[in-house]
This record gives structure tokens, C-alpha cells and sequence, in this order.
């Protein structure tokens, strides 16, 4: 079944030197090169080869599936997109998701007789389905309900108990599998061999008691397992992360960019009032097609737990300062060590690149020559997404410090420097370093401001610490390993006293008497971003569509607040945020 | 003119005299005021079954009833064992126009229904009374059928209600309840069998849930909408 592979491309129709005797020869193709054909009235002209459902969509016909997937090879079992063909022997229906386009054919869509197939195969797919939505996550963005809504709207005439099979089965760490609710599409089968290149996922059994399964004791735990959640068309396998934190139709969704490693892959970001809650891939054909890894799906924990909200100045049970106050005493500081040549700039991958325009801008002021590089250390790398290198916007950085015309250093220079005595005081932008024991060394400077999102080690021992809002609190863009540069949108506002890595930049330059009075993100990009080499990057965003299918609204077009209870709104969300953290 | 105008009728000599009818008002009242000094008041505490002709209810020690179908204080119903009907769905929360609800999903092991309301908060002072919460629940969770209206308080944190104080009333299963068809490990299995027995019958009109239940029939279930002409 799973086994059959996309068909080839017919031959073009070679002149034949004596055409048989028989049938006449068929009329010459309308457009040369190409196959015409009608869908509902509506003329396509499509490339040779072309499934009909593909054909439909460029003309604009939305032809109803569950197990066909464009990237996946064609299974056709589910039957929901039969359609009539004109070429189609003896009338019967053909599945568009695996038929080809032929010259001259017409394709009808809403027929009567296409109709009622439709409202039968929903019926049989939906014969033995537990009908538990209130307990569902995929409720909202679930195929089985869209298409009842749309193609059978009947009741059901099951006249004997229904099917029972497993429910809340774990498949491994990232997937929860419910059986009841599968249709068989095997989806999730193709993708784990296609795709993912581990087969882990399999159909057991025969006839209405197949069921999904992972082999006897191996869990289904591929680095790229929570895919087939995203592809799974109803609310059979689900994430075990995002399990009942929340109903998606309250779910805003911005446009961002994954933070996990260096292949920027698109994300969307699903979040609600200053939490984010989930990661989901987003289409982007040169980067990550539609597929993320697991890692990145988790890489939103640290932006609504052990967050710095407030500014701090003094080391040990120093208290909270108020941010303009802790801006002027880190200018102070740094002015003072940059006179006597003792600054080092440690600046890190993870931050955007619009962060780094201004801190290097703010560092070329300082008098700085030279800036150290920060960021995550290196991790697991395969042959398909994740990379070594587990910071966003590496090239970022470099490119941002050639345009200012600051040297790159790695940290193991920062570490001699600091050992030499030649650095005594440091300035970081974002908190991540690679090696464990630089927060030690960072704790015996004279003078260590950082600007941090995350309470860590490295922000406990700073002397001034400045609170920096995260990825999802802010405009900017991430420069991907290949250089390709990428911009990730606004979600929210940044929560508490925080604010992003660029604003805080601009009110350090300020205090130092420089120009740096940015208001926005596209303000710095324009000012010192125009001459990066990004290839025809355009800053501004083409603007979010509007419509609201299967996936949430993009980002403040709903106000994304909790349902109720709002004069405890502060309490709410405290909670909330804990349970999102896990 | 869309509405009828009555016109008072004149008033005849004996009412223009106006004494006759002043003594007669008073009478009424004289009539109304020893009955109620002399006459004994039915104590019947349901002052819908008292016998005396005494009229006043004594408010607040006693209150006049309700009628059937009164949107009162919401309640969270109770299944028999003593937790929640409710299934954390959030469709009350949703379709509520006054955005009162607010609800806190967690995973309940053990029990076929897999999900309950950590936290399930309504706060009625926001809350306008529609009920659409009643309509939207797919599991008769939430009623508003105690006959009572929202209490006074003196502060408004008194006015949010938790799962703790909702959850009250009669409890209510129905024969295709999730815990009572596939059973509950968490449910002790005597408990479990009570519950069964008491449970409710189907409803008139087939659900999708109904199917689920071995012994359930259309057939049969339109055989009964025959015979009772419908």
C-alpha cells in the first residue's frame, strides 16, 4: 500500500512513424509542453505529470485529503479526494491525489455523485471515531472535524458498540498516540521512512483492527519524531509537551525563526498573552521544507521561566535597580575601564542581528577594536536539519562586527586576556558562553555588565545586570549558516522591566553621549544594516494573511488573552507560566 | 395606532359622593389587617403549599421559590463518586460573551476521560446570566439550576467562585458516560457498578456518544418515536 511510489512522468507523446489503425490519434496538446485540462470549468495548465489535486489547488479548487501530503509519497488510501474524470473507465471516481493529468480532461468536483462519496467515506472514517473532542488536543485544527462540517453533516448509523482500542498510549518521549481516533493514513508511516530516515512507525494487524504501532520495545524516539504530530491529520498522535496546556483557538501565532541551532529553520511561534506555548514549523522550501527536529521544538522553555525582569547592580544580595539607573551606572563603568584600555566586548551568536548592529556600533564608540565571541557550545549534527553549531546567527555576528570594523576573537582569547590582566573589565551582550567555567572567571572581574534574558550562571555574576528580552518579545533577524538572512516578528511586549538587546545598546549609547537614539528594530537595521552583503534580503515582512484555517491568527490580529478571571490576571499567569515551563 | 386606547369609564353619582368608596378601601385594608392579626399563618415551610389566605413571606427567612428554568447560581455537576462531570473542554469558556471562566486543564490518570479541571474559576460578578455555558457543555457539566442567585459578599475576590464551591448539587451520570462504559481503574469497582445502576437512560433524542453503549439501537429508538406519534 505505503509502498507504491510517486508516478513517473508520462513520455511526451513521440510521433510514431505509422500510426496503427484503431482509435483516431489524439488532437495536438492545446499549449506544447504542457498538459490543459478543465477542473470545475476552471482551464489548468500544468506541467506533464501533475497529480490532479495539485492541478486543482493552482486553479484555486480545494479537493478534500487526508492521506495525500506533498511531500510524502501518495498512499491513496483514505479515498476522501475521489473526483470524476472524463477519461476515468467505465465512470468510476479517481482518487485526484493519485491520478495524473492527461490532455483535454475534464475534472468535476461537486458533483452529486462525488458529494455523496465524499459524505460516505467521512461516514467510514468516522464509524468507529470515539467523537471525544472536548478531550482532544487537535480539536480546532483537526481535519475530521473541517470536513464533517463541510462534506457530511449527518448522524451517525452505527447500530452496534463501537471499536476499542488503545488511547493515551506513550509512542516515545515527544509523542502520545491515540488509536481510536486514527484513520490509518499512514502519514506518519511515510514520513518516519521517507523523511526521517527511521522507520520506527509501522501498521499492525488487519482490517478495522489495525492499529499504529512503534516495533516491540522501541520507542519512536528519531530526533525528528514530533513531526508527524504536525502531519498527523486528526488527534491520533499528539505531543506529549503540548498536552492540554491549552485550546489552540485561543493560540495567537507569530512568524519566527527556531533559536536552536544554526539552520534557521521557520517556525511559527503559538503563543498567548507574554507566554509562548508551543513551536511549529513553518513552510519555507529552501531551509527546513516543513519539517523542524525536537530540539528546536523545546527551545522555547527558557523565554517564559527564570526570566531577568528587573536590572540589578552589585554582585551577591545586591538589590534590584531601576533600569535607567543601572544603564547610567554601566555606561559609567565601561567609559572608565575603556579609557584605560582594560574593556572586552563578549558578544553572542544568539542574539539578533539588529542586537549586534548596535552593540557593535556602541562598542566602535567605546573604542573597542576587537569583540569576543560568545554562544552555546556545539551539540549533535545530523545530514538533514540540526547543525553543530547550536547558535542562530553566527555569521550574524561576524558580519555585523566586519561592518564596524571590530576583529573577531574566539573566547578561549577572552579567557587569556582576562589571565593576562589585560581585560579586567567586560560588557556582555546575551548570556551564553560555551565553556562551564567562564561564569567563575566572569565572577573576579572588577566591572562585568550583561545583558541577559535568562537567569544563569553568567548573569549571577555580573556587576550590572540588564535585563534583554528573548526572540519572541522582539522584531529581527537571524543570519542562517549559509548566509541567508531571515527575519522572526514580535509576539508580545517584553514582560517586566526587560527590554530587547538592540533598545538596551541604543540606552547604553546614549548615556555615553553617542548618537544611538534607535526607537525600533527596522530603525538600527536601516542606520547600520543597509551595506551588509544579505543578498535581496528586505527587512519588512510581507504582511500576515488574515485568514484563519487550520492554523491560529497571525500575530495581533486576536488579543490573545486568557478566557476570564483578569483581576487576578498577574496570578494567572504566574501559574500559567510554570505549567508551560514543565 | 398600534395599541388600543381604553378610555375610563365616568363615574357614576355614588362614586362622585367619593365617601362610599373611601369606606369601602378601608374596609378592604380592615379586612386584609385582622385577618392577618388573628388568623393563624401557616407554618408550612414550602409557602407554595400553605392553606392560610396570609400572603407576606417573611424575606429573607423565607423565599418565595424560583420558577423552573431560572438561570441561578452556576454549579459544577458532580458525577457519583464525588469528582467533576466536567472534562476541562473549555467550550464554556469559550462561547462565554463576558469571558467569566476561567479554567485550568490536567492530565487525571486512571480514568478513561483523561483530562479534568485543575482549576475551574467563574467569576459572577462578571458573569451576565445567558447560560450559553449550560448550551455549550457536551457533558452536562455545568448547570444553572441550584435556584439561588449569587450571594452577596462583601469583597469581590467573594464573588470568584473555584471548582471547590461550584461543585455541588445532585450528582448525574448517564448510562454513556466515558468512566461508566469502559470503566475507571480509579473508581472502586463496587462504586463503579452503583453508578451503573443508577445511571440515567438514554435521552430521547440519538447522540453520537449513545452509539457508543452496548445495547443502544436506532431502530428500537425510532420504534419509541413511533409509537409516541412523533
Amino acid at each position: 500500500m505505503a509502498d507504491e511510489q510517486k508516478p513517473s512522468a508520462p513520455q511526451a507523446a513521440a510521433p510514431k512513424p505509422a500510426p496503427p489503425p484503431g482509435p483516431p490519434a489524439p488532437p495536438p496538446p492545446k499549449n506544447p509542453g504542457m498538459v490543459t485540462l478543465t477542473i470545475d470549468g476552471k482551464e489548468a495548465v500544468v506541467k506533464p505529470g501533475t497529480l490532479v489535486i495539485e492541478a486543482a489547488r493552482q486553479v484555486g479548487v480545494d479537493v478534500p485529503h487526508y492521506c495525500y501530503h506533498k511531500r510524502l509519497t501518495v498512499a491513496a488510501n483514505c479515498r476522501m479526494c475521489l473526483v470524476e474524470m472524463s477519461n476515468s473507465p467505465g465512470g468510476k471516481l479517481q482518487p485526484a491525489c493519485q491520478a495524473t493529468v492527461a490532455e483535454g480532461v475534464a475534472v468535476k468536483t461537486e458533483t452529486p455523485k462525488v458529494k455523496d462519496q465524499q459524505r460516505a467515506v467521512l461516514e467510514f472514517l468516522l464509524l468507529n471515531h470515539p467523537v471525544d473532542c472536548p478531550i482532544c488536543d487537535q480539536a480546532g485544527e483537526c481535519k475530521l472535524q473541517d470536513y464533517y462540517m463541510s462534506y457530511d453533516q449527518q448522524a451517525s448509523r452505527l447500530d452496534m458498540p463501537k471499536l476499542v482500542k488503545s488511547k493515551r498510549l506513550p509512542l516515545g518521549p515527544t509523542v502520545t498516540l491515540d488509536n481510536e481516533r486514527c484513520i490509518l493514513c499512514t502519514r506518519c508511516v511515510r514520513f518516519m521512512r521517507e523523511v526521517a530516515k527511521a522507520p520506527q512507525l509501522g501498521v499492525a494487524r488487519r482490517g478495522s483492527r489495525s492499529y499504529i504501532t512503534t516495533f516491540p520495545g522501541q520507542p519512536l524516539d528519531s530526533k525528528y519524531s514530533g513531526n508527524v504530530v504536525d502531519i498527523c491529520p486528526v488527534g491520533a498522535l499528539t505531543s506529549t509537551d503540548f498536552r492540554f496546556q491549552g485550546r489552540v483557538w485561543f493560540l495567537s501565532s507569530a512568524r519566527s525563526i527556531c533559536t536552536g541551532c544554526s539552520r534557521g529553520c521557520n517556525v511559527h511561534l503559538d503563543y498567548m498573552r507574554d507566554s509562548t506555548y508551543r513551536l511549529r514549523p513553518r513552510e519555507c522550501e529552501a531551509v527546513n521544507q516543513e519539517w523542524m527536529c525536537d530540539q528546536g521544538r523545546t527551545t522555547f522553555k527558557p523565554w517564559n521561566t527564570d526570566r531577568v525582569l528587573q536590572a540589578r547592580v552589585g554582585r551577591g544580595e545586591a538589590k534590584a535597580a531601576r533600569r535607567a539607573e543601572a544603564v547610567a551606572q554601566a555606561a559609567a563603568r565601561l567609559q572608565e575601564s575603556a579609557a584605560k584600555g582594560q574593556l572586552a566586548a563578549l558578544f553572542s551568536p544568539g542574539c539578533s542581528l539588529e542586537d549586534l548592529l548596535a552593540a557593535c556600533a556602541v562598542a566602535k564608540g567605546l573604542g573597542l577594536t576587537e569583540v569576543y565571541v560568545g554562544g552555546r557550545p556545539d551539540g549533535w549534527q545530523d545530514e538533514f536539519l540540526k547543525r553543530a553549531d547550536e547558535n542562530p546567527n553566527r555569521r550574524g555576528l561576524e558580519l555585523a562586527a566586519a561592518a564596524a570594523g571590530l576583529a573577531v576573537r574566539s573566547i578561549a582569547e577572552l579567557a587569556k586576556a582576562i589571565a593576562d590582566g589585560k581585560a579586567k573589565a567586560l560588557w556582555a551582550v546575551g548570556s551564553k558562553v560555551p565553556s562551564p567555567t567562564a561564569a567563575a572567571v566572569f565572577a573576579r572581574l572588577e566591572t562585568f555588565v550583561c545583558q541577559a534574558s535568562s537567569q544563569d550562571d553568567v548573569a549571577r555574576a555580573a556587576t550590572v545586570l540588564l535585563p534583554q528580552a528573548p526572540v519572541p518579545e522582539t522584531d529581527g533577524t537571524f543570519v542562517n549558516f549559509a548566509g541567508r538572512a531571515q527575519r522572526f516578528e514580535r509576539a508580545y511586549p517584553p514582560r517586566g522591566e526587560s527590554r530587547p538587546g538592540w533598545a538596551l545598546c541604543a540606552e547604553l549609547g546614549q548615556a555615553l553621549g553617542q548618537a544611538t537614539a534607535w526607537t525600533s528594530a527596522r530603525e538600527v537595521f536601516q542606520a547600520l544594516g543597509r551595506g551588509l552583503a544579505l543578498g535581496d534580503f528586505t527587512w519588512d515582512l510581507p504582511p500576515a494573511s488574515r485568514a484563519r484555517a487550520l492554523s491560529p491568527a497571525p500575530a495581533g490580529t486576536v488579543d490573545g488573552r486568557l478566557p476570564g478571571y483578569r483581576e487576578s490576571a498577574d496570578k494567572v499567569a504566574a501559574d500559567i507560566r510554570a505549567k508551560v515551563t514543565g | 395606532m398600534p395599541y388600543k386606547v381604553i378610555e375610563d369609564s365616568p363615574a357614576d353619582f355614588r362614586e362622585r359622593l367619593f365617601l362610599p368608596e373611601v369606606i369601602r378601601g378601608v374596609g378592604i385594608i380592615a379586612k386584609q389587617f385582622w385577618r392577618n392579626f388573628f388568623l393563624q399563618r401557616d407554618p408550612n415551610p414550602d409557602i407554595l403549599l400553605r392553606k392560610t389566605p396570609t400572603v407576606t413571606i417573611q424575606y429573607p427567612e423565607e423565599k418565595q421559590p424560583y420558577p423552573p428554568g431560572y438561570r441561578g447560581l452556576h454549579r459544577l455537576v458532580p458525577r457519583e463518586d464525588g469528582k467533576p462531570r466536567c472534562v476541562a473542554c473549555y467550550m464554556c469558556a469559550t462561547v462565554c460573551p463576558a469571558q467569566c471562566i476561567y479554567i485550568e486543564a490536567d492530565e487525571v490518570e486512571g480514568d478513561p476521560i483523561e483530562k479534568y479541571p485543575k482549576r475551574f474559576v467563574i467569576d459572577e460578578l462578571r458573569c451576565v446570566v445567558c447560560g450559553f455555558c449550560v448550551e455549550a457543555c457536551p457533558k452536562d457539566a455545568i448547570r444553572m439550576d441550584t435556584g439561588e442567585h449569587a450571594p452577596p459578599t462583601y469583597t469581590r475576590e467573594g464573588q470568584l467562585l473555584d471548582e471547590k464551591a461550584l461543585l455541588r448539587g445532585a450528582p448525574v451520570s448517564y448510562q454513556y458516560d466515558p468512566w461508566l462504559r469502559r470503566g475507571a481503574t480509579a473508581v472502586d469497582p463496587k462504586k463503579l457498578e452503583e453508578m451503573r445502576q443508577r445511571a440515567k437512560p438514554f435521552p430521547a433524542g440519538a447522540t453520537d456518544e449513545l452509539s457508543q453503549t452496548p445495547g443502544f439501537s436506532v431502530r428500537q429508538l425510532a420504534a419509541e418515536a413511533k409509537g409516541r406519534g412523533a
